[in-house]
């Protein structure tokens, strides 16, 4: 058992919703901002529309996120915001992996 | 992914929301440059004086934050229209900043009008008791205050728009009051107190141009600098998929 009191059921404990490298970065662009358009996610988490479609759907399932559908003119614009819940499971994800993580992993 | 990924992912976030919020680069360059110009415009030689109410280089230095507002909008339109919008985080020093200009802009305003209608009552109304009509120009330029207030909203909206549209507003005022006075204003003032004033003025003056041509050098050094961040920004981002 680690030193630090977890034991491997906290490794299989780490919210996979969040654990999943696209959804991690989705919600870390969306921490870093108060919205962010559907264009910008996108080009920085470097994902198809398809996947950043299929990954926010999920977030938005578990509530870590909520969808804004303006109207700019005729055009339909969609941007994210991050929830207060999905702010916390992404601070809890990043103590609970830290805690996880041996000295060399936690630069 | 690991954490310093994550924190590039969180920086280029911010500082992509933070140029969004100003739309600047190119405009604080121009801004820069035009404010470098009128000054040097207007110190040459035959320009000062009553006459300057007269001649086209009043028109330009009146509508120059008027022009710089429109090229500002279109470059925002058509160089900075990005990738999408990304609302910044509510940051309480930037707002305190952002406060302090909007203050600031309206204190210029608020100074220029007063001293305006100063100058207007003391001089025009004294020699003209009876209301005779106003002539041209100093019919409009009556209005002018009210002009500049016209864009507020648009300026509010961000730091850097209050910042450049309080310089050249200031900038106006500087070229316009002077020459209004001297037109309107009392014809035969005290001369200890007008040498005093006179001195007290020029004083002033000198110290304004010298902080408007030293603001205009940062201005376009600065702005050329953020343009070419963005521009860096931009080609940091991955493709698509």
């Amino acid at each position: 058992m680690p030193k630090n009191g977890f034991t491997p059921k906290a490794i299989l404990d780490l919210d996979r919703i969040v654990h999943e490298p696209a959804r991690l970065a989705i919600l870390t662009v969306l921490a870093a901002a108060e919205e962010v358009a559907f264009l910008f996610l996108q080009r920085v988490t470097g994902l198809s529309k398809g996947n950043l479609s299929s990954h926010t759907q999920k977030l938005e399932a578990a509530g870590y996120l909520e969808t804004v559908k303006v109207f700019q003119g005729r055009i339909p614009v969609t941007s994210f915001r991050i929830t207060e819940d999905g702010r916390l499971a992404l601070r809890t994800y990043h103590k609970h992996l830290r805690a996880l993580l041996p000295e060399e992993g936690k630069r | 992914m690991t954490t310093p990924e994550l924190d590039a992912l969180s920086t280029l976030t911010r500082e992509y929301a933070a140029f969004q919020a100003r739309k600047s680069g190119l405009a604080t360059a121009l801004g820069g440059l035009m404010a470098i110009l009128l000054v040097l415009a207007a110190l040459s030689p035959n320009l000062m004086g009553a006459d300057l109410l007269k001649r086209p280089l009043l028109d330009y230095i009146l509508f120059v934050p008027f022009l710089w507002l429109i090229l500002k909008w279109l470059g925002g339109l058509l160089l900075y229209r990005g990738l999408g919008t990304v609302k910044a985080m509510q940051d309480e020093r930037y707002e305190r900043r952002r406060w302090f200009w909007i203050l600031g802009l309206a204190l210029v305003l608020m100074a220029y009008i007063l001293v305006g209608l100063y100058g207007f009552m003391n001089g025009f109304l004294v020699q003209h008791p009876t209301g005779s009509p106003l002539c041209p120009p100093a019919q409009w330029i009556l209005l002018l205050p009210l002009l500049y207030l016209l864009p507020m909203p648009w300026v509010i909206r961000g730091i850097e728009e209050a910042r450049v549209y309080a310089v050249l507003v200031a900038q106006c005022m500087i070229w316009l009051v002077p020459p209004f006075l001297f037109a309107f204003g009392p014809r035969n003032p005290p001369k200890q107190a007008w040498t005093l004033a006179g001195h007290l003025a020029m004083t002033t003056f000198l110290v304004v141009i010298l902080f408007i041509q030293i603001w205009g050098a940062l201005a376009l050094v600065r702005g050329w600098k953020e343009h070419r961040e963005y521009l860096a920004l931009l080609r940091s981002l991955p493709r698509e998929s």
